[in-house]
């Protein structure tokens, strides 16, 4: 991780001085990173992969603004985060409604334990049933590995929001992940 | 140190520093409760990682790829400026010399007393009009051939990306014909046994 800041800050002191090739290849590497989670924050391959390109082509047009290089995850992010939010918000409605979707796997089922596929798929619902910014914590932390005080740059709140959320997070997760494992043990 | 959840969840994302840290892990060795909520903590953390990161469908453009570059018109907008202050540039340059080697008019074996002014004046404006127009159209017929030779290259470009467009779609029809024959094949094999 040490390694990969150094050459990502020299990438960008590169890309500021017009030299596109080190900010394509920045691309590459965070493009996985952020598409994963612009996709667990709008839950649709297509609007992430828009919402992708368009943090790049922000971050890119914006780079001289980034004042210390070693910081260009948390501000990517922030960029990501603000685009996805932007998004969120234009097509709540929808959103809103795919939250409160039928959940089949919590409903009573066959006794059996569950297959690794299923375990996925359970995650996936129950990733579901957190509130947007509740799963934005679960990923930032759990997925992308951002200390609380990187998280609270990202989210643009103090670190007590972002506990919170987290906290709760897990909280629900835990149940809910935990009851659907004692249903596959019966 | 007495159970605190938020402690024991801070602890486990590694987010205490030293002193802290030897708390929590003093109170867990003396603490089932909270070995267990670690162990829970633990248990979430690995189901949820078990989704894993998906690959972009499609690779993001880079800033250097060809739809980011402008189109025909705007590099046109780009070098307009400069065209123009070029030919404004050879335009002075031509009356300037037009000024400089005019001498006949003045050096004419005509007494000083008896030259028309009106006529050298006359004569003088005439000439940088020609030189004038001349200029114009020089620069116009220059930049249309330009323009041509940009939207010619454009068109090559597309037509050739059409072709390659076509080129697999009529591959992907038959691959996909002679899949839809051998379906029909098996059926047929299937139903006459």
């Amino acid at each position: 991780m040490i390694f990969r800041e150094v050459e990502d800050r020299d990438l960008i002191i590169q890309a500021r001085r017009d030299k596109v090739e080190a900010y394509n290849l920045l691309v590459s590497r965070w493009e996985k990173r952020i598409f994963n989670y612009l996709l667990r924050l709008v839950k649709n391959r297509e609007d992430a992969l828009d919402l992708a390109q368009d943090v790049f082509l922000k971050a890119y047009q914006n780079l001289r603004k980034l004042e210390d290089p070693s910081r260009f995850a948390p501000w990517l992010y922030r960029i990501a985060h603000n685009e996805a939010y932007s998004m969120l918000r234009k097509n709540r409605p929808e959103t809103d409604l795919e939250d409160a979707q039928h959940e089949p796997w919590l409903e009573p089922g066959p006794t059996r334990r569950m297959l690794p596929i299923e375990v996925s798929l359970a995650v996936e619902r129950a990733l579901t049933r957190l509130t947007n910014e509740q799963r934005e914590a679960v990923v930032l932390k759990i997925y992308q590995g951002f200390k609380f005080e990187e998280m609270s740059d990202i989210l643009g709140c103090p670190v007590s929001t972002v506990k919170s959320r987290l906290y709760t997070a897990l909280d629900l997760l835990k149940d809910t992940l935990s009851s659907a494992e004692m249903r596959g043990k019966q | 140190m007495t159970c605190s959840p938020s402690a024991l969840k801070d602890y486990f994302f590694g987010e205490l520093n030293a002193e802290e840290r030897e708390l929590v892990e003093r109170h867990t060795q003396s603490c089932a409760a909270c070995r267990d909520e670690l162990s829970a903590l633990d248990a979430t953390r690995s189901a949820v990682l078990c989704l894993r990161e998906e690959e972009p469908p499609r690779r993001i453009a880079f800033v250097s790829d060809k739809v980011f570059e402008p189109r025909w018109w705007q590099k046109l907008l780009v070098f307009g400026p400069k065209l123009g202050f070029a030919s404004a540039a050879m335009l002075s340059a031509a009356i300037l010399f037009h000024s400089l080697h005019t001498p006949s008019v003045i050096q004419a074996p005509v007494p000083v007393a008896r030259i028309d002014q009106q006529a050298i004046e006359a004569e003088i404006a005439k000439r940088v009009q020609v030189a004038v127009a001349s200029a114009v159209a020089d620069n116009e017929a220059r930049t249309a051939e330009k323009l041509l030779q940009v939207m010619n290259a454009r068109l090559a470009k597309s037509d050739a990306r059409y072709e390659v467009d076509l080129k697999t779609m009529v591959e992907y029809f038959n691959r996909m014909e002679k899949r839809s024959d051998g379906i029909r094949r098996a059926a047929y094999d299937g139903a006459s046994q």
